[in-house]
């Protein structure tokens, strides 16, 4: 005879549990799930600032997350996180706090809080989810927003190239840095587990697909991020330190039409694409020289 | 007690920082901290304070100031910080955030005008503009109120039946930097006084809750009226937190508003911080001439003593607000609500005075020209700018 | 004033919708408003948005709670909660594929209007079945309903700023609505649930389980099936060819073998002679090369156990004639189902052609016997040096309950050769009996074979180790169209074999020098019978030529001999014989078929043991029509890396010229390496499952459950994204509309 456990049994102590009320295909929801297992049983105290992941919450008095959260003030995570984690501290407790944040709550309006608690080196790890949006508030265009994207405020497509935020953390000298995708489990399990080994500011940052922004078709959200990373578009590395770099994966040739051409935000973009191929090329000439100068042992 | 020459913002430092280290057999305390004129000095002093179990987390911002006590305190320590004028008005949201999230946060304010053009003189501007956040609201008239003040605002705004963060205002320069002979008081009379900081929502693994996540507007109305109870419930938890200061102090501080002298006065003045000295100045030389006139001073903004209020003026005929802010279109905020407590007194004359904003100093020959001009009413009129000397 | 409240998902343009009604009624002059409830949800949530419509100023700023109609944007809405508040006379839309009928009872008494917008709007490429944007479709259905003409349609999709496609779908919706007003008694709302209790913030309560089902915003599902891999639907032999090799994969050599022995008693043999259709067939050779799973079998015979041998327990005995892979099989299948079963060969050694045909660098005494001995082991009886013909078989069929025949092919074709030099030509099944029994020398000879087969080229390479001089294989068609296994073509060239394409003899004279072979050249012409290109003398003037020789080896295949067969007897499809009096007779193998494989023998053999055992009891054992074989298509074949096909370790060139050692070695294990492992982690797992967790690990919900040897996809909860289903390498997982 065989019981079917109740959702409660089966959830409630998930960091991320059913019913909450991301779009379907959402690419942070896979990412909480990874986070969750990466950290292998230990259970997170989250921090949150206003974004699509708070709302992932769903309504008081219930929510989504089974691990204690924090939603802090929009540009407040990091500053809320260094407060959690210095009285975790002071009481000798171990728990990790995580700052969950979008990519306007890092790239924009919470870069100083960002950058100061990154300065302060506190123990925070601090994860991106970075879908280049503000998907929260229908689609606009943030500092993370790439090159040619079509956006509520960009209609033209955007005529900036994309935040190297990346760069600006590992000019904090932070000890752990590093890019990660949904679409390369053990790689994004093993960076995490890094990650949480490593005491300090961490930053972690992952392209999270969104199709309800990018337009896209939620079946496709993983493979659109694999996509990304094969063509370069979405290089994986590490960074120790700050200043010493390790390259996970190189492009693979896929073409960066496979993602492009699957995402009606880039209608803009030529057929040829162009202007990616050309971020790609100086991404990469500029990843693979500071890997020659800066090598991280071993890698 | 250590009876010290201080500045008022050593004394509130070193208030502040007692009231930590009383929290040390318990989830210990933090600071976020961020210089400001004329601020600064106390988070300096923090920051030089050797905590047995606390951080003072040096921040880029008044904005993540509040939000590292916001942090602190949802991880159960006992929070504060301090700040002034544009510092204030950066903090705001997360001193909403603060209220809402009922953490029982301590907020010094000094007070100095908005700007810009800048200005650092002292002016209520800068912590009124926070009297509608969930916020207890007090002000300090002397060193000694101050350092006082702050120990009574950590135990009413962690008491179980508040939990809401308090502000303690004191005036820029005139006490922030004043020398002033001040009873400092003994870390274990402290240790005494404050119970360890209980907040009973924290962050703990045994009960994932989310802190801020959304609300429906049911829900929503519903905490608001639970933050309204909460602050209905303050004189009550005021009053045992003065005796109790009484009975481990041996003195007793001001209460949420004082009244001197209104039983047989015609006129009643009120001040708040340092203008109460003066006034009291000016109200004890004109009773000695026989003058059936009173004074209220008005420490307490929020919650606002109504009822106190009522009772002190029962017998008044006239009531003059000293405002040292303004807020542009009405008037003064304090007078606004004296106004409306007094709805129910149509006979008494309730007239608002705008005085010693930008930092002027108000002298006692200002505050006979007031009283004269209130005494010589008939009914009240618009408010009335004050101008001062210097 | 008219009240309107839409009720579909999140992205699915209700809010628009409301906008385009009340659109078409301004611009007729009327006063209009449209708004949406805007909530936590996202795109797929259940939400609702409203119009008014009014000749004078609208001043109502409240939600819509007594509409006068509703519209319903999504099949998987429908349901009694739109009739909350809904007037009498008011009109229930609906996007359906089903005409208002099929609503008689869930809307019994109501006016109700039905469109399939979704298909007519994905036929316009309004957004895809997954995610159909239906709005502009719906809006021509309830302009029927509203009293707007479809001139009043287009006029608002243009203020609005809608193109072509829009209109042309509201046009479609306006003529293809179907209205009616149901009969019977007005259908209720069910009651609203009370509340819930209002929480304060420093509740207990806070932190429980959200309450939503997110399955409701779903509009498909995951569903699960299972495909027939192409390898085992290409295995003559039935053999589970995934399974066995998932279990070397798990280094469960055991199970491996258990799985092989199911369907074949030879997977030593196979292992080393099949000529592998299952690797044609298998997927991966369009991502990178096929698995090797010829070596995997070999792998697993060489390293697993094999089960205890069960004992006969029935008592009709069975008389099998043949021991070579089909007869074999027969006993060994007829065994396991209980039967005793006797075996009669005309040799002195059982095995038939894996004996006499297959030389032993190939196929190693040992590993036959050992797998014959198997066979035997299961209480098989032998006659060995019995020759059975036509009566001795009749006798057989009355002294045993069934007989089966395998005898395989015994005659071998003959090329029309002239010449004075013919003495020199001989078979090459013979050539290799001879070869094995050591009868035979050649110490400098010239040789040459004549076809393409296995045989031709095993005659070229024992030739060789018996000390030819020289090799040459001819063939009149090119290397490409050679039926032997390619690897044995490659082995045969590294130990010194020549081939000679597009060669056919002619004649085979001798001159002062000695013996000639005149040859014609060929070349290719168009496709014949059997697929591959038919050779055709080449004319030109030098097509003709001669080759030195001193031998010459025919390999152009055999046939089977039927002269044992009864007369008045007739092998039908299934290999049952007609027409005889005693007990029945079953031919099976190359004998019946011609199909010339080790693999198409045993399953001929098994398949004979089924028919005997289903005419003696009833009882049928051949499965079911099998499941949809894995198309290349259902495999994402981006998810998997490329991966060098692991090959065997071979006894170098040079060492074997000059003996019958096994020349493959297998797969080699070293200190680190383990390529069996590795190989047989190339397996695609074509439409079967098994077990990889990709669907659980990459759902977004975390509602893809373990449930004892499978999954269970908890629907309350799944939003339908379907990234489990593009996650699923192997096809099993698809999304089935709701």
């Amino acid at each position: 005879m065989s019981t079917v456990a109740s959702p409660e049994e089966l959830y409630c102590h998930n960091v991320l549990r059913p019913g909450n009320t991301n779009c379907a295909g959402c690419g942070m929801s896979i990412g909480l799930r990874w986070l969750d297992e990466a950290l292998d049983g230990e259970k997170p105290t989250m921090v949150i600032p206003a974004c699509c992941g708070i709302v992932t919450a769903g309504a008081f008095p219930t929510t989504a997350y089974g691990v204690p959260t924090a939603a802090s003030t929009f540009a407040s995570a990091a500053a809320v996180a260094s407060g959690v984690s210095a009285v975790y501290a002071l009481n000798g407790e171990p728990d990790v706090v995580v700052c969950w944040t979008g990519d306007g709550g890092t790239y924009d309006i919470g870069v100083a809080t960002l950058s100061a608690a990154a300065e302060r080196n506190d123990d925070i790890l601090y994860i991106c989810y970075d879908n280049e949006i503000y998907g929260n508030t229908g689609g606009q265009r943030s500092s993370a927003t790439p090159e040619l994207a079509v956006t509520s405020t960009t209609t033209k497509g955007k005529s900036e190239r994309k935040k190297d935020m990346m760069a600006i953390m590992a000019g904090h000298r932070i000890p752990y840095a590093a890019t990660l995708s949904v679409a390369h489990r053990e790689d994004f399990l093993r960076k995490i587990r890094t990650a949480r080994k490593t005491s300090g500011f961490r930053f972690l940052l992952t392209l999270s697909p969104c199709p309800t922004g990018w337009k896209s078709d939620p079946e496709e959200s993983v493979d659109l991020i694999r996509h990304a990373v094969r063509s370069g578009l979405f290089p994986l590395y590490e960074i120790f330190d700050g200043i010493r770099y390790r390259l996970n994966e190189r492009p693979d040739g896929t073409p960066v039409e496979e993602y492009v051409t699957r995402q009606r935000r880039y209608t803009k973009v030529p057929t040829d694409a162009a202007p990616l191929k050309s971020y790609i090329e100086d991404q990469w000439r500029y990843l693979d020289a500071m890997a020659k100068a800066f090598p991280m042992e071993g890698a | 007690m250590a009876r010290a020459m201080e500045t008022g913002n050593h004394a509130a430092g070193y208030a502040l920082a007692v009231a930590g280290e009383a929290n040390r057999d318990a989830r210990g305390c933090a600071c976020g901290a961020y210089p400001i004129t004329p601020q600064s000095e106390i988070i300096e002093f923090l920051r030089g304070f050797d905590f047995t179990k606390g951080r003072v987390i040096p921040v880029e911002s008044e904005h993540s100031a509040m939000a590292v006590c916001i942090g602190a305190s949802l991880a159960g320590a006992r929070a504060f910080t301090a700040s002034s004028a544009n510092g204030l008005a950066y903090m705001v949201e997360n001193i909403f955030a603060a209220g809402f999230y009922r953490l029982p946060i301590v907020l010094i304010a000094v007070n100095r005008t908005l700007g810009p053009p800048w200005n650092i003189w002292v002016d209520q501007g800068d912590s009124l503009m926070l009297r509608d956040a969930a916020l207890l609201q007090f002000y300090a008239e002397s060193h000694q109120d101050l350092v006082d003040t702050i120990l009574v605002a950590f135990r009413v705004g962690e008491d179980q039946r508040v939990l809401l963060p308090a502000l303690v205002a004191l005036d820029g320069f005139v006490t922030s930097h004043t020398q002033m002979v001040v009873d400092l008081p003994e870390r274990e009379l402290v240790d005494r006084y404050l119970p360890h900081c209980n907040i009973p929502h924290r962050l703990r693994g045994e009960h994932p809750a989310t802190i801020g996540g959304l609300t429906w507007p049911r829900e929503t109305e519903h905490h608001r009226v639970e933050i309204q109870e909460a602050m209905e419930r303050v004189p009550q938890v005021l009053a045992e937190a003065l005796d109790e200061f009484e009975h481990v102090f041996g003195r007793r501080p001001h209460g949420a508003l004082s009244a001197e002298h209104t039983d047989d006065a015609d006129t009643v003045l009120m001040a708040c911080n340092t203008m109460v000295r003066t006034l009291r100045n000016v109200v004890t030389a004109r009773r000695d001439k026989g003058e059936r006139i009173g004074m209220i001073n008005s420490k307490m903004f929020r919650p606002f003593p109504r009822q106190e209020l009522l009772a002190a003026v029962s017998n008044a005929k006239r009531i003059g607000v000293l405002d040292r802010n303004h807020s542009p279109g009405s008037g003064g905020i304090f007078w606004q609500e004296v106004a409306a407590t007094l709805q129910s007194r149509p006979d008494v004359i309730v007239q608002d005075y705008l005085v010693g904003l930008g930092g002027g100093d108000v002298t006692p020959e200002v505050i006979d020209e007031i009283i004269d001009d209130l005494n010589a009413r008939e009914k009240a009129g618009e408010p009335v700018w004050k101008e001062v000397a210097a | 004033m008219i009240e309107l409240t839409i009720y579909g998902r999140g992205g699915q343009g209700g809010v628009t919708l409301a906008k385009l009604i009340a659109t078409a009624h301004f611009l007729r002059g009327k006063h209009g408003q449209a708004f949406g409830v805007y909530a936590a949800e996202r795109s797929g949530a259940p939400l609702q948005a409203y119009v008014r419509i009014d000749d004078n100023e609208i001043t109502n700023h409240n939600q819509v709670y007594e509409p006068d109609h509703v519209i319903v944007l999504d099949r998987t809405l429908i349901n009694p909660q739109i009739l909350t508040g809904l007037k009498p006379d008011g009109w229930i839309i609906l996007n359906s594929p089903d005409g208002p009928d099929a609503f008689a009872e869930q809307f019994s008494g109501w006016h109700v209007a039905t469109v399939d917008a979704t298909t007519i709007a994905v036929s316009n490429g309004l957004g895809t079945r997954a995610v159909p944007i239906v709005n502009t479709t719906v809006l021509g259905a309830a302009a029927r309903v509203f009293d707007m003409s479809l001139e009043d349609v287009e006029a608002a999709l243009v203020e609005v700023k809608f193109g072509g496609p829009n209109i042309k779908s509201a046009r479609e919706a306006y003529e293809r609505v179907q209205v009616k007003r149901l009969k019977g008694r007005l259908a209720a709302a069910p009651s609203a649930p009370p509340k819930e209790p209002v929480a304060g913030i420093l509740d207990d309560v806070v932190g429980a389980m959200p309450r939503i089902k997110t399955g409701s915003w779903a509009t498909r599902q995951p569903e699960r099936q299972t495909l027939t891999p192409p390898c085992n639907h290409g295995c003559p032999a039935g053999n589970d060819v995934r399974g066995f090799v998932e279990a070397v994969g798990e280094e469960d050599y055991d199970r491996a073998m258990t799985i092989l022995l199911e369907t074949s008693p030879l997977p030593g043999v196979c292992g080393r002679v099949c000529p592998a259709p299952c690797m044609e067939a298998c997927n991966r050779r369009l991502f990178d090369e096929p698995v090797n799973v010829r070596e995997l079998e070999r792998y697993a015979a060489d390293h697993g156990q094999r089960p205890d041998p069960v004992k006969p327990w029935r008592k009709e005995r069975m008389a099998v004639v043949g021991s070579g892979p089909a007869g074999l099989s027969a006993a060994y299948h007829l065994a396991r189902l209980g039967y005793p079963a006797t075996m009669f060969e005309g040799s002195a050694e059982l095995g038939g052609v894996l004996r006499t045909g297959i030389p032993t660098y190939r196929l190693p005494r040992d590993v036959l016997g050992e797998e014959i001995s198997y066979v035997l082991q299961h209480g098989v009886d032998v006659q060995s040096g019995r020759f059975i013909d036509r009566a001795d078989l009749l006798k057989l069929s009355h002294e045993y309950a069934a007989v089966f025949v395998g005898t395989g092919l015994q005659d071998s074709r003959n090329l029309n050769i002239s010449g004075s030099a013919t003495d020199l030509m001989e078979q090459g099944i013979d050539f290799l009996d001879r070869v094995r029994q050591g009868q035979v020398r050649l110490d400098g000879e010239h040789v040459i074979v004549v076809g393409g087969g296995n045989t031709a080229v095993d005659a070229a390479r024992s030739a060789k180790r018996i000390g030819a001089g020289s090799v040459r294989i001819v063939y009149r068609r090119t290397r490409a169209e050679m039926p032997a296994i390619k690897e044995e073509v490659d082995e045969g060239l590294e130990e010194g074999v020549t081939l000679h394409e597009l060669v056919m003899p002619l004649r085979l004279d001798r001159d002062g020098l000695g013996p000639l072979l005149t040859c014609q050249r060929m070349r290719l012409g168009e496709p014949d019978e059997s697929g591959r290109p038919r050779p055709i003398p080449d004319t030109s003037e030098d097509a003709q030529f001669d080759l030195r020789c001193n031998r010459v080896i025919l390999a152009l295949g055999q046939t089977s001999n039927l002269a044992i067969l009864p007369e008045g007897s007739e092998i039908r499809k299934d290999g049952t014989l007609l027409g005889l009096s005693g007990a029945p007779i079953f031919a099976g193998g190359d004998f019946a078929t011609a199909e010339g494989t080790v693999t198409a023998a045993i399953g001929s053999g098994r398949s004979g043991a089924w028919h005997i055992h289903r005419t003696l009891t009833g009882e049928d054992l051949f499965p079911p029509p099998s499941e949809p074989v894995a198309e290349p298509d259902v495999i994402t074949m981006h998810l998997f890396n490329h991966a060098p096909r692991e090959n065997s370790v071979m006894l170098p060139a040079a060492d074997r010229r000059h003996t019958f050692k096994e020349v493959r070695l297998g797969l080699a294990d070293g200190p680190d390496r383990h390529p069996a492992v590795a190989e047989a982690g190339r397996c695609f797992s074509c439409g079967v499952c098994n077990d990889c967790d990709q669907c659980l690990n990459y759902c977004p919900e975390g509602i893809v459950l373990r449930d004892g040897e499978g999954y269970r996809f908890d629907y309350g909860y799944c939003k339908g994204c379907g990234i489990c289903s593009s996650q699923c390498p192997r096809g099993v997982i698809y999304m089935s509309e709701l």
